[in-house]
């Protein structure tokens, strides 16, 4: 008997728990790789295209969204896809391994469910190692066909098992890194927060790391984003660089283990303290409820975003400083440095309006929760309406969402102002944060439709939202059809400052969201409420 | 009579093609507590999420308080308090936080009642809601009924994480909510709780009425279970009209009869010379298990769907 007891079963279980969502991760990562490869080696046949290619991966934003920059000397296909797609692979592989550890570990204890195993043979550590576990099985057969990707596409064996091999281990990186947060928090929301925030902060460190200097600087050696891609595989191959992950891992592990051995099933590290007999006067009707179970959520994802937005905003003047390097690169491109800034600051904009979809969803859904866990119940057994009670809860969604986009076209304006000392920039990134509110309503009404008349469909907003993510993030680094583009959410409105603001999509698309907000709150007083 | 605080009539409730409530009748008239009987998964949350207006109704009428509960639930909300049978709350708020609040979502909070309950119930509102166990979750949910102004109550199962002290307390709390007269809705399996509180009694049994009335019409239709010493052979009862179960040990016997057959049970036994007589009216309990023994037998061993 040791504290490990029974991790074998609850591995199996797991297995079988999530076999249908840990094999669409899997297949959709390694898939997406499988089909971008030849599109690629078909694409930039010719050395010229590659070269004219590679001078686009040398400015900002292809730092930002691929990588240091290694081998754009001689940007064969096995250095464009080092280079371009470890960094989506990474995120996407850090999501899914937040999500997955999560789910198995604090939610577990958080819904009571852990009590029920860890009250039979089940050792103290079992249920942490079983998450730990089957993170580093799917990221290990992610990173293994991912590899095979590449070998099927005559690339050279060494450097794609560096490939594959970087991306699992960053994989099984930040199952630990979530593994450690997991124990922080008393609650599963709290604790997926705090992993997706240091996930994010680490991509911040690689990118001002990458940004600052071809192949990396100091603050990239911080970040296990930089790591696989410092292997400079495809260009010239060393390994010391994944020794990183083991070392992060085996400091990580422990951490998360002593962290756990020192705490009650169910606690957090810092003890629940006595709280008012009474509410206060302000906690009193609906809106109040609602602002007080978003609050912290609000905030914590405001602050983000706008950190994120603020420290980003300050790479425009990278843009500056690599002109005078390279003035020849714009011309090759068509542009002049004026408009490249533009372009490069509407595409960051893109990305805080995607942080923004994804908290309105979030915070959409949250009513969903309300009525499974059912609260909803109890309060709509009190003199409450539904509309009234699910119109507020959009309300606060919607509200909180804007305000979160104009603050994070105002935190990146800010920051370039700050580095380049034009406070125009300030006015014009947060008017082309402000063109965008309709698209983030557009999911707050989306969310609510189905809520109100198909809650079970709702995953269809999310694929919707990963379909925009993936063709807007590619989209940004190759050419990519007109008809996949125009089938996203992010490329409806124009994107100011580069693009002129277009008033007719902007309306339009602010009905929509009106109108799918009045059909969901209509489908919602009619339909059966879930019950418990 | 006037306006039933409770009125449902053939209620039909199906979940695509299972059937929850199938013709379902129960009536609560003003100023009575009325217990809703049934074994797990007969109905009984459905019926009460359909009164609160939470489900809506396939078939059959309901009124609550005189009005629609599925059009009108707001006002009528107004007018009643509601306590489920496994209560969530805000893991984030404190016990006093989240009385407060259904106080305020329902009307007002009276604050005096709160603070005498909450030490009747011996709460401690300070507590974080997510470190209360389920009966102290329940005290949450009951307090803010109780000290509302509804003049319906619905409990559904409001004892069943409460200690046997806790319960005395509730069945004071309901027996002076009675006293005040506001209705009361209970629903249970504890039998002894609904004989010791209710005026009426409705047992239901998959999604259907089986049985309604009060405790007292209810024992008319039941069996006594009658245990004599007797002088003669008591087996000569055997046959008689309305006996059931007759077993004759020596010179004591034991047998069931059926109420309205009593007399003529007494004559036969009287006749035999009674040295001992012991006769024990129904309890509610028995006339649970006759409706649901069958079931019982049938499922012996089987696993039985739940709410």
């Amino acid at each position: 008997m040791s504290t490990f007891t029974g991790t074998g079963h609850l591995i199996r279980f797991i297995l079988r728990r999530d076999r249908l969502r840990m094999t669409v991760w899997t297949l959709s990562l390694s898939g997406m790789l499988a089909m971008t490869v030849p599109t690629l080696a078909e694409m930039f046949a010719d050395p010229e295209q590659r070269m004219a290619r590679a001078a686009v991966m040398a400015t900002p934003t292809g730092i930002v969204f691929g990588g240091p920059g290694y081998g754009l000397d001689d940007y064969g296909l096995g250095a464009m896809v080092a280079n371009e797609m470890t960094m989506s692979l990474l995120v996407a592989l850090a999501v899914m391994s937040v999500l997955h550890v999560v789910r198995h570990t604090r939610a577990e204890e958080e819904s009571g469910r852990a009590e029920l195993l860890r009250a039979s043979v089940v050792g103290s550590s079992a249920q942490m190692t079983a998450a730990l576990a089957t993170n580093a099985l799917v990221c290990g057969a992610v990173g293994a066909l991912l590899t095979l990707v590449m070998v099927g596409n005559d690339l050279t064996v060494a450097d794609s098992v560096a490939f594959g091999g970087g991306i699992a281990l960053a994989g099984v990186a930040f199952g630990a890194i979530t593994a450690v947060c997991a124990q922080v928090s008393e609650h599963a929301r709290g604790a997926s927060g705090l992993a997706f925030l240091v996930v994010g902060v680490l991509f911040t460190f690689r990118v001002v790391g990458d940004v600052a200097e071809r192949g990396g600087s100091a603050p990239s050696w911080f970040s296990p984003f930089a790591w696989a891609q410092q292997t400079r595989m495809f260009d010239d191959l060393r390994w010391w660089p994944l020794a990183l992950y083991a070392l992060l891992i085996t400091v990580l592990f422990a951490a998360a283990y002593s962290l756990a051995g020192r705490r009650d099933l169910g606690a957090g590290l810092v003890a629940t303290r006595p709280g008012p007999a009474g509410a206060s006067p302000l906690l009193n009707g609906v809106l109040a409820l609602h602002l007080r179970q978003q609050r912290t959520s609000i905030i914590a994802w405001t602050t983000a975003v706008a950190l994120f937005a603020l420290s980003f905003g300050t790479l425009v003047s990278e843009i500056d400083a690599m002109v005078e390097q390279n003035p020849e690169l714009l011309g090759r491109m068509g542009l002049d440095a004026g408009n490249m800034a533009d372009g490069f600051l509407g595409m960051l904009v893109l990305y805080v309006v995607m942080a923004t979809v994804a908290f309105a969803v979030l915070s959409v859904l949250r009513t969903r929760a309300e009525e499974n866990a059912g609260r909803a119940e109890l309060t709509l057994a009190a003199a409450v309406g539904r509309i009234r009670w699910m119109g507020t809860a959009v309300l606060v969604s919607g509200l909180a969402a804007t305000l979160m986009l104009l603050l994070g076209g105002l935190a990146m304006g800010l920051g370039a102002g700050l580095v380049t000392g034009d406070a125009d920039w300030i006015g014009d990134v947060t008017a082309a944060s402000a063109a965008q509110a309709p698209a983030v309503l557009l999911f707050v009404g989306l969310t609510t439709l189905f809520l109100g008349t198909a809650p079970r469909l709702v995953g269809l907003v999310w694929a919707w939202y990963g379909y925009g993510l993936v063709v807007t993030v590619f989209g940004i680094l190759m050419d990519l059809p007109d008809w996949m583009l125009d089938a996203g959410p992010f490329q409806i409105l124009a994107q100011p400052p580069a693009e002129e603001f277009d008033a007719v999509p902007f309306a339009l698309v602010l009905l929509t969201a009106a109108a799918a907000v009045a059909v969901g709150l209509g489908g919602f007083r009619r339909r059966d409420l879930v019950s418990v | 009579m006037s306006t039933p605080a409770i009125d449902v009539r053939g209620l039909d409730k199906r979940f695509g093609s299972f059937t929850a409530l199938d013709g379902l009748d129960l009536t609560v008239q003003p100023g009575q507590v009325a217990g809703f009987l049934g074994p797990n998964g007969a109905g009984k949350s459905t019926t009460i999420r359909v009164l609160l207006g939470l489900l809506r109704a396939d078939g059959g009428s309901v009124r609550l308080l005189g009005g629609d509960p599925w059009r009108d639930a707001v006002a009528l909300h107004r007018r009643l308090a509601y306590v489920p049978g496994d209560v969530a709350l805000w893991p984030n708020l404190t016990g006093g936080q989240a009385i407060d609040l259904l106080g305020r979502l329902h009307g007002s909070v009276n604050t005096v009642k709160r603070r005498e309950l909450l030490g009747r119930f011996e709460l401690d509102p300070t507590k974080k809601a997510r470190t209360y166990s389920k009966g102290n979750r329940q005290k949450v949910a009951l307090v803010a009924a109780l000290a509302s102004d509804a003049e319906l109550l619905i409990l559904d199962e409001p004892t069943s994480g409460l200690d046997p002290l806790m319960e005395s307390v509730f069945t004071d709390c309901v027996r002076e909510a009675s006293a005040q007269g506001r209705s009361v809705l209970l629903s249970s399996h504890i039998l002894a709780e609904v004989e010791k509180l209710c005026d009426t009694v409705t047992i239901i049994r998959r999604g259907r009425t089986v049985e309604s009335g009060t405790l007292d019409e209810m024992r008319h239709l039941t069996r006594s279970t009658v245990r004599a010493t007797t002088d003669g052979d008591a087996s000569a009862l055997d046959g008689l009209p309305g006996v059931h179960g007759l077993s004759v040990d020596g010179r004591s016997v034991t047998f069931d009869v059926d109420n309205d057959r009593m007399d003529q049970a007494l004559r036969a036994l009287t006749d035999l010379g009674v040295r001992s007589l012991v006769s024990n009216p129904p309890s509610l309990e028995e006339l649970f298990m006759r409706h649901y023994g069958d079931e019982l037998a049938a499922l012996n061993g089987e696993g039985r769907g739940s709410a």
